[in-house]
């Protein structure tokens, strides 16, 4: 049975670039971008000190009381495949309890379900179907059952995201995967025929504007912010300021070298869309988008997507990831066109094991339940 | 002279039907004395159902001694619900391909695979009832076994949920978990026991799951306005206050009649069987009734025009003696009475479908 103990980002660091891959929130460059919590990385030693897993913890604090939530967004990053997880979880539990936590919330990053690009498409057209779990998926992975019945068994709670996104990190998202199922990867060209015509029109169609995508540099984030506060207006977000994406700049990418990258797409020297691109190991994950309202025509969006969907070719990985969807697959919801776009990459839509809580002092738990619920 | 089951044929059957159409792949459970009806003809009306193109592909047995009672008259697949033991006999080797089993013990599956390599089996899950199943852990095992097995016949995962009041859905939820988790490709699903708007609800978010609906009750005898139940008026005797009568030299508490009606222990008139009723007033009528039986009466379950009567003895093998007080029609010989039985603890004499 692995014990834990707090480690160092170095160990952290070490750790995960031992590893094909984990998520970014469980990176501790993440920690500083997220510095209004307190956070702790914590390591899991076997019986001959070799360290076996990591994560990052943030400590929430609960309003006027000395106790905390923590919260470790999509971690741990331990063995999933282990078919003893109590080994695993309740070390850290123990841990996190005596660091004055009431309850514990974890992301599995763990694959439940997938379903093709055609099988949503063929969802959203049809009238009877709601919800994305209501179309046969192609895949229900053994070992993202046998994560959620262990979970279960433990006393783990499933936290439902019901209508739309929750507050914590989605349960469903959209991937290319950049791989075939033998695991030798896919040539540009097939990645890019595997795409609705939508998608390869708009892509041609940018270059044959003149649209140029590059890569910038930190000091090319103030132009990515400003049309980022564009963005923000046009389409009724809160935007972030402009610091958050310089701490996570330079905090992603003190952890690794070119992990948080910025795109620009310009039309004759206008910068009309730029996005965020964070990469650990062979998962890319496109993170922040904006575009402007002129120059709609030219398809600065899909030319910058393309460019990072070649970079994460290039950079030899597995997956380009475009985060969250909601489950809806109804076509009156206002959520079904993000997806529509989404599905245009020819991807998959993915369900992971979601987020789950175990409480610790069940009555505080119960009043922050009824704290977010009034929220 | 007999204990009458009286069917309204075109009333029942249409709620055979109506049953099979809104539960595809209906499994419908012949076990015991068939319900009343005997195991021979629930297998007829089976195939009844499936020669009218309903989707009914498998009927479901107690035990493997009711596989001959049903075998020669429905021709499709039987599935045992008691569960496989190394100890059970081989099932006739004319009768293997179509029977599946019921597995719920990791080594019993293991035994099973090693005597009959070909057979046909479901593995059942335990659920909250505690009874027969394997837990979610056992399931992964049986799985992994069944890899190694790919010549092996699994015909999906059974589960037996209770009668209880209250959802099931969580509990299906976490069985169909384990299930993906076992990952031996099992995507079928053997339940009983869930509402309609249960099985609704798990087959929309299992879409790609098929569910089998098992059921007996609520199959065969869920409309009970089809059917009648009735036994002959035998004998006719008057007595006045303080005569004998009877093997027990009993005395009439007043003048009336001792009618011998036919129905008795051997057709499972006046068995007390637990009801199920677990309610405090079913059981203080049940002490009711003991008390009554000590000082004098029972109440039968024979009733004359809507009026329920008292045993005046308890119930001889084939028929019983009732006491009709002084003032109430008395019937004739040869008349027909109301008897309400439990349909899975009477055996009739007859059995007419009218119509």
């Amino acid at each position: 049975m692995p014990s834990v103990r707090p480690i160092t980002p170095t160990e952290h660091r070490d750790h995960l670039a031992s590893l094909p891959s984990a998520s970014f929130l469980q990176t501790p460059g993440w920690a500083q971008v997220k510095s209004e919590w307190r956070s702790e990385s914590l390591g899991w030693f076997d019986d001959s000190g070799k360290q076996r897993g990591a994560a990052l913890v943030l400590y929430r604090k609960l309003p006027k009381l000395n106790r905390f939530l923590a919260y470790l967004p999509e971690g741990p990053v331990i063995d999933w495949d282990s078919d003893c997880l109590r080994d695993w979880l309740d070390p850290m539990v123990a841990h996190l309890k005596r660091q004055g936590a009431f309850a514990v919330r974890i992301g599995p990053p763990v694959v439940t379900r997938r379903w093709t690009a055609a099988q949503v498409k063929e969802g959203v057209a049809d009238p009877d179907v709601k919800l994305l779990g209501q179309v046969p998926p192609e895949e229900r992975s053994a070992a993202g059952a046998r994560v959620v019945a262990q979970l279960h068994d433990l006393g783990w709670r499933h936290q439902a995201a019901e209508g739309g996104f929750a507050a914590g990190q989605p349960q469903y998202v959209f991937q290319v995967p950049l791989r075939h199922p033998d695991g030798t990867a896919r040539t540009e060209d097939e990645v890019l025929k595997g795409m609705n015509q939508l998608w390869r029109r708009n892509i041609k169609k940018a270059a044959k504007e003149g649209v140029e995508v590059s890569a910038g540099t930190r000091d090319d984030l103030k132009a990515f912010h400003d049309l980022y506060v564009h963005t923000a207006e046009r389409d009724h977000f809160t935007p972030r300021p402009l610091p958050y994406f310089e701490v996570m700049w330079d905090a992603l990418n003190a952890d690794a070298p070119d992990r948080l990258k910025l795109w620009l797409g310009r039309h004759q020297g206008d910068l009309v869309a730029a996005t965020l691109a964070v990469r650990v190991g062979e998962h890319y994950w496109y993170s922040y988008g904006a575009s402007s309202t002129e120059k709609r025509e030219v398809r600065g969006s899909n030319a910058v997507q393309w460019a990072m969907i070649q970079d994460a070719l290039a950079s030899g990985c597995a997956v380009y990831d475009l985060r969250g969807i909601t489950d809806t697959l109804d076509s009156d919801d206002s959520h079904v066109g993000l997806i529509q776009f989404k599905v245009g990459t020819g991807g998959e839509a993915v369900e992971y094991a979601g987020e789950w809580d175990l409480p610790i002092n069940r009555a505080l738990y119960k009043a922050f339940q009824i704290y977010l619920a009034r929220r | 002279m007999s204990l009458t089951l009286t069917v309204d044929g075109p009333r029942w059957r249409a709620h055979l039907e109506d049953v099979a159409r809104t539960h595809p792949g209906l499994v419908p459970v012949a076990k015991g004395n068939g319900y009343g009806f005997t195991l021979g003809r629930l297998a007829r009306k089976t195939q009844w159902l499936a020669d009218r193109e309903h989707d009914v592909t498998t009927l479901a047995v107690g035990t493997y001694d009711e596989l001959p009672e049903v075998a020669s008259r429905w021709r499709g697949d039987v599935l045992v619900l008691t569960p496989w033991r190394p100890f059970v006999e081989p099932v006739d080797p004319a009768l293997a391909r179509r029977v599946v089993h019921t597995v719920s013990r990791y080594d019993d599956l293991r035994a099973l695979l090693a005597a009959e390599p070909e057979a046909r089996l479901v593995l059942e899950h335990a659920t909250s009832m505690r009874r027969h199943g394997m837990t979610g852990r056992e399931l992964w095992d049986a799985g992994a076994l069944l890899r190694k097995h790919p010549g092996a016949r699994v015909e999906g995962v059974a589960l037996h949920l209770p009668l209880q009041q209250g959802s099931h859905l969580g509990e299906v939820n976490r069985i169909l978990t384990s299930t993906v988790a076992a990952d031996a490709g099992l995507t079928t699903a053997w339940v009983s026991h869930l509402t309609d708007a249960e099985l609704k609800s798990l087959s929309a978010s299992w879409p790609d799951f098929t569910f089998r609906p098992r059921i007996g009750t609520s199959l065969w005898l869920g409309d009970r306005g089809a059917l009648k139940v009735t036994a002959t008026v035998l004998d006719v005797h008057p007595v006045e206050r303080g005569d004998v009568f009877g093997y027990r030299g009993r005395t009439a508490p007043k003048s009336g009649h001792v009618l011998v009606v036919s129905g008795g222990t051997a057709h499972g008139i006046g068995l007390e069987a637990p009801t199920g009723d677990q309610s405090v007033k079913a059981r203080a009528a049940t002490l009711a009734r003991g008390g009554l039986d000590a000082i004098g009466f029972v109440r039968s379950p024979y009733s004359i025009e809507g009026k329920q009567r008292l045993f005046a003895e308890p119930p001889h093998m084939q028929a019983s003696m009732l006491f009709v007080p002084q003032g109430a029609r008395v019937p004739e010989v040869g008349d027909q009475v109301d008897v309400r039985v439990r349909y899975t603890a009477t055996t009739f004499d007859r059995i007419v479908v009218e119509g």
